[in-house]
Order: C-alpha cells, then sequence, then structure tokens
C-alpha cells in the first residue's frame, strides 16, 4: 500500500492511518510499562532527575563548564541549559530502542494475525512521546518560575518543534525496527552508537565550544559537527526555551529537511521489508 | 480458473517459498563478507493451489502434518505474502489462527478486548457497542478486570473467541483453535459457527477432526505435501484421504485387493483387537447377509485414561462408505480398568454379500479429539444366504409373494 496518498474521506484515512490502532497499541505500551512496579510512573520522573543532578556535578561543578547566558532572557542555569536538550535526547534515545524490538519483540502477534506492521515501531515511539509532553511541560513551568512569568508565546513553537521531532525519531524506528528482523545487530550496533551520539550533539556543553578554526581534511570541525540532524534539534530547542528566540529560518529548514528525508526513507525501507517479516521474525 | 462474483476467496496458482537457512547465525557481518551469494535453500511450501470458495458457504482443509495447511490459511489471512500466484479476498476476513494472539498479559480483559479488537480491524467504537456481549459470549463479567496473565487457559481462550466472532467477519478462518476449550464452550462455539452459516458468512476451517470438517463443511479440500490433492463435496473428499494417505504423511499408495486382515495393529495401539463375534463370543470370519454379528473392539483402557468414544466406519472393498456408526455415551470404554471390550451388535447385517473392510477410530469422549484411525484394519467377507437374485448395497430381507387378484 503507498503510504503516502492524501486521504479522500474520513474512511479513508482510517484504512491509511488506523488511528484506534495506533492509539490501542499506545495505551498498550503506556498501561503496561511500569505494572508490578512499586514506584512506578516515579521512575519516569527519576530518570531525568537523576542524568541531570550526575551531569550537572560532573560537566559543570568538576569540568566547569560554563552555560551561555540566554539572549534575549537572560537565563543563566546549567540544569535549564541542560533540561532544555536533554529532555529531547532522551526521548530520542528511549524512542529508538524501545523501538527497535518493536517487530521482533511482537513475533508471536505478528506470525498469528495481519494488521500493518508500521503501527508496531510508531506506537512505541508515540508512547514515549507521551512522556515527553509531561515532561516539557513540567519544564515550561520550572522556566516559568526562574522567569517570573509564563512565556505562553513560545508553546506553540516548541509543540511545532516537538512534532518535528516525532516524524523524524517514526523515520528512524521504522528504519531500524525492519533491519532488526533481518540483522538482529542493530540493537547492539545502537547501544554502541548512542553514547557517541550524545557527546557529538550540544547537550552537555554549549555548540561554540566547538573549535571553528580547525579543521579535518579540509573540512572545519564545526561544519563536520552540523551533519548531524540532532545539532539542529538541540540548537533550536535552546533558542526557544533558554533564550527564548525564534530558531534562525537555516535551523527551520535543516530540521524540516532532516524530518522529510527521514521519515520517507523509513516508510520506504519499511515497505520494502514488510512482506518477509512474518517469515523472518 | 474464472473468476465468479460469487467468490468469496479466490486462488489462482497460489505458490509460497520458504528459506531453509543453514547457518541461523547469520549477522550483518556475515552477509558483508558473503557479498550476495545466497546460503539458504528454497523449498515450496505450497504450490499451484486454485481454489473458488463461493460466498456463504462452509469450507474444509484437511491434510497431514506439513501438508501446507496453515500456510495456505496465513496467505489467506495476510501474514504471508505468496510468491507465485494470487489470492483474491472479497470481504472482511477474520482469522482465527491462535486465540487471544494479540493479548498482552498485563492488561486487564477489558484492556485487551479494545486492544484485540482494533487488531482485528474494529474501531474503539465498534468494540463500546458489543463490548458486553464479548463478555457475556466468554462468561468472564466478573473477571473482565482482571490482568489476563491471572486467566486460566480456558478464560484466555474463550475471550480471544469471543472477540474474534463478534467482529463480524464475512469470511472467518478458523484453524483447530476447536480443540482447546471445554465441552460445553465448544459446543457454544460450534453453534456459533451455524448461526454465522445461517447469516451466509463464510467459513474455512482448517482442521485434523475428520469428523467435524464432515459435519460441518460442504466442501472440503485436501491438501497433500503442498499441492492440492482433491476437492469437492467433504464426504467425496475425506474418504478419498483416508483411503489415500490415512494420517501418514506420505501417501500410501491405495491396494483395496491386498488382504490387511486383522493386521495393522502396532504393540501400543489403544486398539488391542478388532473381531466378528457370534452371540456366544466365537470369533467368526465370514458373515451371512441379513444375519446377526457382533464387531468386538478391545481398547486398552488403562492407557487412555479417560472416557473414549469408538467409531466404526464400515466400507465396500472397492471404497464406497456403507456406514459410520460412533458408541457415543452409550459404551464409553476407561470408564472400567484394563482391556476393555466395546460390542456393537447388529442383529441383522443388511448389506449385499461381498468384501467389505471396517475402520476404526477412537475418539475422547466430546468426539472433538481423535486419539486413533485404524483405516480398512479389518477385511471380512458377508456370504449370500438366500437364493434370491439381488443386487445394491444393502439387503432389505423382505420376502417375496405371489398371489392372484384375478377374481
Amino acid at each position: 500500500m503507498p503510504l503516502l496518498r492524501l486521504p479522500r474521506s474520513r474512511r479513508d484515512l482510517h484504512a491509511i492511518i488506523p488511528v484506534d490502532l495506533l492509539v490501542n497499541f499506545t495505551l498498550r505500551d503506556l498501561r503496561s510499562k511500569y505494572k508490578r512496579s512499586a514506584l512506578g510512573w516515579t521512575w519516569s520522573v527519576l530518570n531525568p532527575l537523576v542524568a541531570v543532578v550526575v551531569y550537572s556535578a560532573v560537566f559543570s561543578v568538576f569540568l566547569r563548564i560554563q552555560p551561555t547566558v540566554g539572549d534575549p532572557s537572560g537565563l543563566h542555569s546549567y540544569a535549564v541549559f541542560l533540561l532544555v536538550t536533554l529532555l529531547p535526547w532522551q526521548f530520542h534515545v528511549t524512542s529508538l530502542t524501545e523501538s527497535t524490538r518493536a517487530i521482533t519483540a511482537n513475533a508471536p502477534l505478528i506470525t498469528k494475525i495481519y494488521f500493518p506492521r508500521w503501527v508496531l515501531p510508531t506506537s512505541s515511539v508515540l508512547a514515549r512521546f507521551l512522556t515527553l509532553l509531561v515532561e516539557m511541560a513540567v519544564l515550561l513551568i520550572l522556566i516559568a518560575v526562574l522567569q517570573g512569568h509564563i512565556a505562553f508565546q513560545w508553546i506553540p513553537v516548541v509543540l511545532v518543534l516537538m512534532l518535528l521531532q516525532l516524524l523524524f525519531t517514526i523515520g528512524l524506528a521504522l528504519m531500524i525496527s525492519a533491519v532488526n528482523v533481518y540483522f538482529r545487530d542493530v540493537q547492539h550496533f545502537l547501544g554502541v552508537a548512542l553514547a557517541p551520539w550524545m557527546f557529538l550533539t550540544p547537550i552537555l556543553y554549549p555548540l561554540n565550544m566547538v573549535p571553528a578554526d580547525r579543521e579535518f581534511l579540509g573540512i572545519g570541525y564545526r561544519t563536520l559537527y552540523q551533519l548531524n540532524p540532532m545539532v539542529s534539534w538541540a540548537k533550536a530547542y535552546r533558542n526557544v526555551l533558554y533564550d527564548l528566540r525564534f530558531p534562525s529560518l537555516e535551523r527551520w529548514l535543516a530540521i524540516v529537511a532532516a524530518t522529510a528525508v527521514v521519515l520517507a526513507l523509513g516508510f520506504r525501507v519499511f515497505n520494502r521489508l514488510e512482506p518477509r517479516m512474518a517469515e523472518e521474525v | 480458473m474464472a473468476p465468479s462474483p460469487d467468490s468469496a476467496v479466490l486462488l489462482d496458482g497460489l505458490g509460497k517459498r520458504f528459506r531453509l537457512t543453514h547457518d541461523r547465525n547469520w549477522t550483518l557481518k556475515a552477509t558483508v563478507l558473503a557479498g550476495h551469494r545466497t546460503r539458504y535453500e528454497e523449498f515450496w511450501a505450497l504450490r499451484g493451489i486454485d481454489l473458488d470458495i463461493p460466498h456463504g458457504s462452509t469450507f474444509g482443509i484437511i491434510g497431514g502434518n506439513g501438508s501446507g495447511k496453515s500456510t495456505l490459511l496465513k496467505m489467506l489471512a495476510g501474514i504471508l505474502r505468496p510468491d507465485e500466484g494470487a489470492a483474491t479476498v472479497n470481504g472482511r476476513l477474520s482469522a482465527l489462527l491462535e486465540l487471544g494472539a494479540g493479548f498482552h498479559p498485563e492488561l486487564t480483559g477489558r484492556e485487551n478486548v479494545y486492544l484485540n479488537g482494533a487488531i482485528l480491524g474494529f474501531t474503539s467504537k465498534e468494540i463500546r457497542r458489543r463490548f458486553d456481549d464479548i463478555v457475556g459470549f466468554a462468561e468472564l463479567d466478573r473477571f473482565i478486570d482482571e490482568p489476563v496473565r491471572n486467566y486460566s487457559s480456558g478464560m484466555y481462550v474463550r475471550l480471544g473467541f469471543s472477540v474474534a466472532i463478534h467482529v463480524e467477519p464475512e469470511i472467518l478462518l478458523v484453524d483447530e483453535v476447536l480443540a482447546v476449550g471445554d465441552h460445553t464452550f465448544q459446543k457454544r462455539c460450534l453453534d456459533r459457527f451455524a448461526q454465522l452459516k445461517a447469516e451466509g458468512r463464510t467459513i474455512i476451517l482448517v482442521s485434523h477432526d475428520l469428523d467435524m470438517v464432515g459435519w460441518l463443511c460442504e466442501q472440503t479440500a485436501w491438501i497433500q505435501q503442498g499441492t492440492l490433492r482433491a476437492v469437492g463435496p467433504s464426504p467425496n473428499v475425506i474418504e478419498r484421504f483416508l483411503d489415500g494417505a490415512g494420517d501418514s504423511p506420505t501417501p500410501v499408495a491405495p491396494s483395496p485387493s491386498a488382504p490387511r486382515r486383522f493386521g495393522g495393529l502396532g504393540p501400543d495401539d489403544l486398539v488391542r483387537a478388532v473381531d466378528l463375534v457370534d452371540a456366544n463370543g466365537h470369533p467368526m470370519d465370514r458373515v451371512g447377509s441379513g444375519r446377526p454379528v457382533r464387531f468386538r473392539v478391545r481398547v486398552d483402557a488403562d492407557q487412555v485414561g479417560e472416557p473414549v468414544t469408538v467409531a466404526l466406519g464400515l466400507y465396500r472393498a472397492d471404497g464406497t462408505h456403507v456406514a459410520s456408526i460412533n458408541s457415543g455415551a452409550a459404551a464409553r470404554a476407561a470408564d472400567e480398568a484394563g482391556t476393555v471390550e466395546v460390542d456393537y451388535a447388529v442383529d441383522s447385517l443388511a448389506v449385499q454379500p461381498g468384501i467389505y473392510e471396517l475402520s476404526v477410530a477412537l475418539h475422547d469422549a466430546t468426539m472433538r479429539r481423535v486419539f486413533e484411525r485404524h483405516t480398512h484394519l479389518v477385511r471380512f467377507e458377508v456370504e449370500p444366504t438366500g437364493v434370491d437374485q439381488q443386487n445394491g448395497l444393502v439387503a432389505l430381507g423382505g420376502t417375496w409373494s405371489a398371489r392372484s387378484v384375478d377374481r
């Protein structure tokens, strides 16, 4: 089924995007996640909290990394500086690690019932996205307290950024969950790749600490560094939530382009690999 | 095969190829190093299947283990993609390949009903409307808000079945699912099938249980080693299946003339012996047409350990099915201990003289599970007893008389 075709009616829309199936799988992931754990949902709050404390201690206190001063917000707090990029990054990491096994872990289902398979990695990302929404709401309150007023006008901008990141992550999740059916190496590779990826994204330090005057094979460090699409998101999130400033047009273009390419590629790869999934899984 | 507008399912030269990977640990590295050289063997699990299953029919698919029945069903359900030919399905299809396959153990019954309904293509609104019916049919009202991991396997299966049949499929695929659940539930499932059938829905049933296929399905297809061996009215196909292959995966050449008297029983078989005896229990190897006879089946009751039903099938040497009888609740072996003799006494064996063969099967008490099936186990002769000129199948046992009507 060609996926990127426009729906002509409400019924048509349901045939292309099985909304109820997505909702039910997302709810399944959310509901089952903390079943039979004493702390339950507290874990999803504890996780970023511990990360902020540890990273702040190591990078701000021990290594003395100075956060930039928010312009024009005037904010100067390593914790906020860190959180505005760390929360989206943690969404990125957990979405990918959880969705890698979205197909393989549901093998009994896939070999017994037919339904559009792309719903599985997608709903796994969606479930994690709902957690991000709550986390970001808490962060906005924290920023409002530090600022003394709520910056309502930035909320829609953050939401657009988050939505684009969601689509980007779904594209990646489709790719890796499908390839993981055939090569289980993917899940191991991901475990190895995500840590360096984080350090090569301006989360723990400002982008201007990456040297602009040094070159590698005739290409500037900064240019190479910016090939990482997550740099654009980190920078944009920091612009909106820390500096309280609209990201530059180039930033937006880079983000939209990366999202479109990865999402299209994700569906392409997934559709190519889908037919034999039930046999290989 | 000409496409017909009445077809619920139309298969045209359907084939499915599987890969046998010899080295299961193939990794990215191995693939990169090996380039495009394939390290697997291919085999056709199913090939050249042409079938036309009309709307509103009940269709059985039989065949031995590994014959390709389940592969066929999975292709109909859209789980597997055919490698050859095409399968056209007209109408909403629901597949009962494994009951409760979509259940998540940590979620409650209620949550799982919605989830499973969505997987089967229902919107949440549609499920909400049928929710009470689903729970009612599964008889789980009290437990619906419990996590399904606390369910017994019977409860699990009942809920799965209930969701699947309430999605109101136009075409229902059923794979051997009735082998589970207790007797009363099985009865209700069969009632529900009958109801769906009466509503004009199409049911496609894959089963090892020939009695159920024969009872429920008008048409049956027999698949053997990935090819279609026979298709047609159920009794004919089942008979050919029993003659040709029995339960063995490789076809046995039918040889009705070969003497197989009292043979074919292994030391581990539950059926110990089958004899023809007279009223005093003396064995006989020929019976007079229209004369009394007892068919005596000796069953190792200790080994079964549960009530069994004995079924007898009488065939003419040319394979014509004469009669089938089962003991029902009347003579259940294994209510006793040791070896049990089950007798079927016939006052008058009303068949024409000739050579006959007897098949014996042992079922559980519900007739849904077959323990053993011995086809054409005993061969015996029916002798002529009168001077009448007779022909055909049955011996009517009538008397002739003549008198004058001229007054």
